[in-house]
């Protein structure tokens, strides 16, 4: 095994990706102002888009993507086996995000379409959530993941904290920063029930809540359809926007 | 005291003259089709004849998010973060705003005074101004008419072609002092009608909340509510907060910061172990009016909400605190019983 690192009292980190854009990693090399503050407090043992090398354990290992092929299942519980702490790091890994639009059709169709008569040659999978195989200790959310609270949450792990993830609306952090509501400008906002945590990002800069962070924990989805609704969408159209990042959160739920 | 004529076309010397003497917050233009209240750059920017601002005055006194210490994890100290007078002019404050201020004095002032509440208020110099009542103020409702100068340093009532500035303490006169106005010697246009009413005298509405515990209405709204925060947030007498520390990524310095929470958020009334003592959203929706209409007012005789309709506007689901309280008042007549 070449290039095993040598024991440090750093946390040996990892990261991984499984079915995504990788957005969420290159977001990680997006950390100008602070890569260098990370680094001094961690050693990146293995990181598959930013460098070479191997290890056989890991204390965080990072995973990126949802789960989508048998492949993917077999990976995740060897890297689960490998690390001490898994983070799930953006919309894909932590609730198959915009994969799972796939899994309100039929499989064979989704199969037919996207490879034609080779599609016996590539087997498939619902778009699964990491959480759905092996145990995850902590969500990073967000489509691409949120920076501020990839930091928050590595501050707490380097100090050997407990992270709380945050589970109100992204309304509250919208009026703490006084925005004008999104509805009121003639836009459709999913913020009511998505997750806060990325400090509104974006409807701070005019644009509305897609609900790439997830569902709060007890979502009212009637009610959130029936605000929808009374803003102008038809039912589908009302769904069509729910299941964008939360189709897996959102099956079996009555229309 | 003192009554003088300003007119339209003199507002704007009129602001510079305050900026003059101290920072003049004001409402000013927001987004599309809404108001915030601001620091004053340029005297022409500011908007007297507006309908409400997306936040009131509060976030002055209680800011959104606020910084209560620093600390240093190497050298394993600390320092408490000091809150500053806020020592400025707000014009063009509305009656029911002033008079949640003054709610929120009693809130921050009785029982703990809280020091960074009342050291941001020292200072505060209040410049009132009427309003037209439009589809979602009932201020008259709990008693706060729209030409109300209670608290106010000065007040602007308006007129067709400009203003009736009553100068109504020594500080509202020291602000006038070198600004030259001609006095008002007309009458005042009688004030604008509310089409928003709560159809119960406020002496009798407590009473009626007390016996509104199991009603149905809670449960019905709650099919309605996404429990999203929005009116605890925008409300200009909700004062709870949350406490949190953050740590930056060096993993040496970091803050204590206190934010605004809400009664309506699942997270706010979960405690130690996980138990959340409000679970169902319909007990968040009573306990959100209960404090605006029963629990407070039972202690200070007044109601706790001021009327100011943010709440009900706001609310993208569409519920309004005016038709939960008139259900209440409605079932309550129809069931009451005569007295023997």
């Amino acid at each position: 095994m070449a290039d095993k690192p040598l024991r440090t009292d750093k946390p040996r980190v990892a990261i991984f990706d499984f079915t995504g854009c990788e957005g969420c990693e290159l977001n990680q090399l997006n950390f100008e102002d602070q890569l260098l503050d990370i680094l001094a407090h961690v050693d990146i043992v293995e990181w598959r888009e930013a460098m070479d090398g191997h290890a056989d354990e890991y204390d965080i290992a990072f995973v990126e993507g949802c789960l989508s092929t048998p492949d993917c299942i077999k990976r995740i519980h060897d890297i689960r086996r490998r690390t001490k702490v898994l983070v799930a790091l953006g919309a894909c890994a932590v609730t198959g995000g915009v994969n799972a639009v796939k899994n309100t059709r039929p499989i064979e169709d989704v199969r037919e379409e996207v490879y034609g008569d080779d599609k016996y040659l590539f087997p498939t999978l619902p778009a699964l959530p990491v959480s759905s195989v092996v145990k995850v200790d902590y969500n990073v959310r967000g489509c691409p993941m949120t920076q501020i609270e990839f930091l928050r949450l590595f501050t707490a792990l380097v100090m050997g904290k407990d992270f709380v993830e945050p589970d109100q609306s992204v309304c509250v952090e919208c009026k703490l920063r006084e925005n004008e509501c999104v509805f009121e400008k003639g836009m459709i906002c999913l913020g009511p029930v998505t997750r806060a945590g990325c400090n509104a990002h974006c409807t701070t800069v005019g644009q509305y809540c897609t609900g790439c962070r997830g569902l709060v924990s007890e979502p009212n989805i009637k009610g959130m359809e029936e605000i929808l609704v009374q803003h102008g969408l038809s039912v589908d159209e009302a769904w069509k926007r729910l299941e964008l990042y939360n189709a897996n959160q959102l099956e079996g739920v009555q229309r | 005291m003192a009554q003088f004529f300003l007119a339209t076309d003199r507002v704007a010397d009129f602001v510079a003259h305050l900026m003059a003497q101290k920072p003049v917050f004001a409402p000013h233009p927001k987004g599309r089709r809404s108001y915030a209240f601001a620091l004053t750059e340029q005297a022409a920017d500011v908007v007297l004849d507006y309908p409400r601002t997306l936040h009131s005055v509060k976030k002055y006194f209680l800011p959104p998010r606020e910084e209560l210490l620093t600390f240093d994890l190497t050298a394993n100290s600390g320092a408490v973060t000091e809150p500053e007078p806020t020592d400025a002019v707000f014009l063009g404050v509305h009656s029911y705003d002033l008079a949640a201020v003054h709610r929120l004095d009693f809130s921050f002032g009785h029982g703990n005074p809280e020091r960074n509440y009342l050291t941001r208020r020292q200072g505060a110099l209040f410049i009132g101004v009427s309003f037209a009542p439009d589809r979602f103020h009932f201020s008259g409702s709990v008693g706060i008419d729209p030409y109300d100068m209670t608290g106010c340093d000065a007040f602007l009532t308006k007129l067709d072609d400009g203003w009736v500035l009553d100068v109504l303490t020594a500080e509202g006169e020291a602000l006038m002092d070198g600004f030259d106005l001609e006095p008002f010697t007309g009458t005042k246009p009688p004030r604008g009608h509310f089409t928003q009413h709560i159809y119960v005298p406020q002496a009798k509405l407590g009473d009626i909340m007390k016996r509104s515990h199991d009603h149905e209405v809670w449960a019905e709204t709650a099919d309605d509510c996404v429990g999203c925060g929005t009116c605890n947030l925008v409300c200009p007498t909700c004062y709870c907060f949350d406490v949190q520390e953050h740590v930056d990524v060096t993993v040496t310095q970091g803050s204590r910061e206190r934010s605004w929470d809400g009664c309506m958020l699942r997270g706010f009334s979960e405690v130690a172990g996980g138990e959340v003592f409000r679970e169902e959203r319909a007990a968040r929706q009573r306990h959100r009016v209960m404090r605006k209409f029963l629990y407070i007012s039972a202690e200070t005789g007044h109601p706790w909400c001021v009327g100011c309709g943010r709440c009900t506007q706001a609310c993208t689901a569409g519920i309004s605190i005016v038709d939960i309280v008139n259900r209440l008042v409605g079932d309550a007549e129809r069931t009451a019983v005569a007295p023997v």
